[in-house]
């Protein structure tokens, strides 16, 4: 199905698109006041991004370097080239330590690379921690939001599926009641876990040390009780030195959701005693993504979430419209990499708005990419012919001034008299859903000759 | 195998060599009192905050708290503790953990984090496992933002630290904010 069927199906219930509509923009509000207090915003900007592209020039002896360091400090680095490697090194690590019980804070990677699935038809159980993906992973759904995981579901809903789950009364959706009978629950899972596996957000290659950032402190809770923790990263996630950490933590928080930092930034760089620390580094699609000179700034995301909640489409289509991983506007310029022909609708889900690239904090110009998407996209994926027709006669009547001038006489005056039931029929996508315009009588080149003499 | 495939599909696919910015630190400097915005911020992510003379930290935290039973004090400030840890306990022996008391390394005013390493919590998993958390925290020991507080701690032994931020916190529920997620229900920073 394309973004726009997904997102026509989203649409059905209202109420929800002008909640969901709503609460991103107030969570963008909260971005812009967080950024807003912070003296040199913008040069953080510049100097993230700059990091970031530095380290995709030199990308190998950086992970060279973080894997010595880790290395030395007690830390076994794996390497996968796929998502089946990925899942198969954790599974064997499992199976090394007879770990029967998994539990897992927030990694978008480990979406990506499907290990729920494979860990669950091992046998082992898997419990997502954050609170967000535990709501869709009782749901048997995906994450609709990279930060706001369940921002696609009501609080009812919520109550309904603990209810069914968990046992707990009925609250009509009351949050506090809810959460902390996750609490109560998730504890009972940290507590009997034999590994915990979490993401990773930022890697340094000058100490082989990883951070996590979390708000609700599951990561900790599960790294530091388990025996054994685990931590998958993509080999973007580097970054040189861990001063530069000071860069990017300021960015991070205050981009996602508008606090001045996350909760918990917490920094592993050796196992505690007696226990185990692996860090799986993946690339599954990455280097590919490095060779291709227009996208390859795509990589440095962190991972926020900004575009998506100051995205017009994403906001009124929803996560799950994107079919992706990564949702929104960085994952229609991610996506399309990993599998053209299916995610090939992905880079039309925008207005071009430039939004998007405005808010980012590592600065990808995701609206040009999402531009040089299309053009790839036309060439090499088969278009709609009806879609393919009207560009084609638009392109010709954009070409002739006269003839452009004539369509706009013609578009006015049909505008002007014919019968509303044929303007808002279903052949005019822009008539669904709104009035359009008043008809005036001339053009703004007209308007404009006229006005100037006066 | 993956390490030598992916080193060398990245060797042959990355662009030409850019240069690493210099980071003007200067330019972020602010002449404002660190205490007022280091106040301010704690309140703002959700945490408690009090300056105290360093004599009544434990009556200010038997008032605050009453009813915690199971109590590990790290701090020297505080003889409140009833259950002693050290490197060899077993984190799980903590999970009933009524209130924690530790040292905090510093604090940082334009987030209102304080650094807290295995150093001061000996357990890892103990301001986290918690239910309440009490962080001690000399006013001297404040910087303005997240490059200075990475200059702080540029040297030391690295095992484990953390940037804690207010208490446990979440959204995830119709972005209705929730205090006590996994983490510990609540953060006093006592500044002496």
């Amino acid at each position: 199905m394309s973004h726009a069927e997904k997102a026509t199906i989203f649409n059905k219930n209202e109420a929800k698109v002008n909640w969901h509509d709503k609460a991103l923009w107030y969570v963008r509000e909260k971005r812009d006041n967080a950024a807003h207090n912070v003296k040199e915003w913008e040069y953080l900007r510049d100097l993230a991004s700059a990091i970031k592209a530095n380290v995709l020039s030199d990308l190998d002896t950086y992970l060279v370097e973080f894997e010595a360091n880790a290395l030395k400090n007690g830390i076994k680095i794996h390497w996968a080239s796929d998502a089946e490697e990925h899942n198969a090194i954790i599974g064997k690590i499992l199976d090394d330590n007879n770990a029967e019980k998994v539990v897992k804070s927030k990694s978008m990677l480990t979406e990506e690379c499907h290990l729920n699935p494979y860990l669950e038809a091992k046998g082992i159980e898997v419990v997502d921690t954050d609170l967000g993906e535990y709501i869709v992973q009782i749901a048997k759904e995906t994450p609709s939001h990279i930060v706001l995981p369940a921002i696609h579901k009501t609080k009812e809903e919520v109550d309904e599926l603990f209810q069914e789950h968990l046992g707990t009364k009925p609250s009509n959706g009351n949050p506090e009641y809810l959460t902390n009978e996750a609490r109560k629950h998730l504890r009972g899972k940290f507590l009997k876990a034999d590994v915990a596996i979490t993401g990773v957000n930022f890697a340094i290659a000058d100490t082989g040390g990883i951070v996590v950032c979390t708000n609700e402190g599951n990561a900790d809770m599960g790294s530091h009780l388990a025996n054994v923790h685990i931590a998958s990263m993509g080999i973007e996630k580097i970054i040189p030195k861990e001063a530069h950490l000071g860069i990017f933590l300021r960015l991070l928080a205050r981009s996602a959701t508008g606090q001045p930092i996350t909760t918990y930034s917490s920094h592993f760089n050796k196992p505690a005693e007696g226990k185990e620390m692996h860090i799986v580094i993946v690339d599954n699609g990455r280097t590919e993504q490095l060779s291709r000179e227009d996208f390859r700034a795509s990589l440095h995301c962190i991972r926020c979430g900004a575009c998506m909640n100051t995205c017009p489409i994403y906001r009124r289509s929803g996560g799950h419209s994107y079919e992706a991983t990564i949702p929104g506007p960085i994952g229609s310029i991610l996506s399309p990499g990993k599998d053209l022909t299916k995610h090939s609708s992905l880079p039309f889900a925008s207005t071009l708005c430039g939004s998007c690239s405005n808010v980012c904090p590592v600065k990808i110009n995701i609206h040009e990419q999402l531009y040089k998407w299309r053009q790839i996209i036309v060439k090499d994926v088969k278009q709609p012919i009806v879609k393919k027709s009207i560009l084609k006669i638009a392109g010709s009547v954009l070409a002739k001034p006269k003839l452009y001038d004539f369509a706009g006489k013609s578009a006015r005056f049909m505008l002007k008299y014919t019968p509303r039931f044929m303007i808002y029929s279903k052949l005019n996508a822009w008539g669904k859903a709104r009035e359009l315009p008043e008809i005036k009588n001339e053009n703004f080149d007209q308007w404009y000759k006229i006005n100037r003499k006066k | 195998m993956g390490r030598d495939s992916i080193l060398k599909a990245i060797k042959q696919h990355k662009p030409d060599l850019l240069p690493l910015p210099e980071i003007d630190g200067a330019r972020f400097d602010d002449d404002v009192n660190l205490l007022d915005i280091f106040k301010h911020n704690v309140t703002l992510v959700g945490g408690s905050i009090k300056e105290i003379d360093k004599t009544l930290i434990d009556q200010e935290i038997k008032k605050q708290f009453p009813d915690a039973k199971s109590i590990v004090a790290l701090a020297e400030a505080s003889s409140l503790g009833t259950i002693s840890v050290n490197k060899q306990t077993n984190p799980h022996d903590l999970a009933t953990i009524d209130l924690a008391i530790v040292n905090g390394a510093f604090g940082v005013a334009e987030n209102g984090a304080v650094w807290i390493s295995e150093k001061e919590s000996i357990v890892r998993v103990l301001p986290f496992i918690t239910n309440d958390l009490v962080v001690i925290l000399s006013k001297e020991q404040l910087y303005l933002h997240m490059l200075n507080a990475y200059d702080a701690i540029s040297t030391r032994d690295r095992s484990f630290g953390v940037f804690i931020s207010g208490p446990s916190k979440t959204a995830d529920i119709e972005q209705c904010l929730v205090i006590g997620a996994q983490g510990a229900m609540s953060l006093t920073i006592l500044l002496v």
